[in-house]
């Protein structure tokens, strides 16, 4: 097993236990009460401070390709749950649990990720909310 | 007989149902503690692994003294702008009350007469001065977000007063309604440390703020080192694409649309 895969599951058994107080710029950003859940390619990571982002291309009703950007926890905050910088990588199809962002851009917060193998990781800012 | 039951016993049990030896309090030559290494501090859950999960610790309001007149409708403040309801938002540091509870790692280098901590958020420091116990701050030349702090030991217990203090967030509580907790520029913060094995320490912060409440009070927490973390880079400013609550799309998104 990777080191990468293995930090991966080890961050699986530590699914966070969040309160229901929002992030420094959650409430600011994003609604909680506009969650969204979208399944698609991963097209660029950029695994950079404050927060994590990552798009996902997705394919709308008409079938029309828009690319969703999704926000996280910090590197160093993701790292130290089992989540390495080699978990996410463009051209994994995954699910993004989360939540829209006020402005009504495609952009999210992006609190769940499930991989096509059925594993999940919660790659939200442990002030978030995030997705039951 | 006694020897020989022990060592028949640790030969048949599974390695996970022994014990293992809490490992001996690191001390200085001087015999008191020694909390040189890299914590994760009151904004984790710990594991007692190096797999740690980060979740921001909030003051327990149930623990809070009774407010001074008139302050139980200032404790928490909303006003719709981000930069006072919480100035994190906008890279603004987060102060003392809030930094001690932070989800992120923190390094503490001590030596016989000094202790320096190294916070991975917002890249924060202290420089904390030991000595005798109770002892005078230095002059004060402006409240500031960490404030001026002091040091001595008690016994094991490491004793670390702060004054100086600028009216900031008390923690990273938000109410749905927006806002954040406060604490005024009279806080005086008291940390009290005390290891309770080689690697796991009882913290216990008392927030003496007689602007807000009738009395000091207390909120027990616990840290716990970590033996292969290290501090990386926090930059806030780096990648922030909803500074203030405005999202930016990013390149990928404009090529696509």
């Amino acid at each position: 097993m990777s080191p990468s895969r293995s930090l991966l599951l080890a961050g699986l058994a530590l699914l966070p236990a969040f309160g229901a107080e929002a992030h420094h710029s959650f409430a600011a950003e994003y609604d909680a009460n506009q969650p969204v859940a979208v399944t698609g390619t991963v097209s660029k990571v950029e695994w950079r401070n404050p927060h994590i982002w990552f798009y996902v291309d997705v394919k709308d009703a008409s079938g029309k390709t828009v690319t969703w950007g999704f926000s996280g926890g910090a590197p160093g905050m993701l790292m130290r749950r089992g989540i390495s910088p080699e978990a996410l990588k463009p051209g994994d199809t995954i699910v993004v649990e989360g939540f829209r962002a006020r402005d009504g851009s495609a952009n999210a917060s992006g609190g769940k990720v499930t991989f096509a193998d059925g594993r999940s990781v919660f790659t939200a800012s442990a002030e978030d909310v995030v997705p039951k | 007989m006694k020897h020989l039951t022990a060592s028949l016993l640790a030969a048949l049990l599974p390695p996970c149902l022994l014990a293992a030896e809490p490992a001996a309090i690191p001390r200085m030559e001087s015999g008191v503690p020694d909390f040189t290494g890299t914590w994760a501090g009151p904004g984790f859950q710990h594991t007692g692994s190096e797999v740690d999960n980060p979740t921001a610790a909030l003051y327990d309001d149930k623990r809070m003294a009774p407010f001074q007149p008139g302050k139980a409708e200032t404790f928490i403040r909303s006003t719709g702008d981000v930069r006072l309801d919480d100035p994190t938002a906008v890279c603004l540091p987060n102060g003392l009350t809030r930094q001690i509870a932070s989800p992120y790692p923190q390094q503490w280098v001590q030596t016989d007469n000094e202790l320096v901590i190294l916070y991975e958020y917002m890249h924060f420091f202290r420089h904390i001065p030991l000595g005798e116990p109770g002892r005078a701050h230095g002059p004060l030349f402006e409240d500031t977000y960490m404030g001026d702090s002091i040091g001595w030991f008690e016994g094991d217990t490491l004793v670390i007063d702060t004054i100086g203090l600028k009216e900031w967030l008390l923690d990273s509580f938000h109410p749905a309604a927006g806002g954040s907790r406060w604490h005024s520029a009279a806080t005086r913060v008291i940390e009290r440390l005390t290891p309770t094995d080689g690697d796991n320490v009882r913290y216990e912060v008392t927030i003496d703020d007689p602007a807000t409440f009738t009395a000091p009070w207390t909120q027990p927490w616990a840290m716990q080192r970590k033996k292969t973390w290290k501090l990386f880079e926090f930059i806030c400013e780096d990648n922030n694409r909803c500074e203030a609550g405005v999202c930016q799309a990013a390149d990928v998104q404009l090529d696509d649309q």
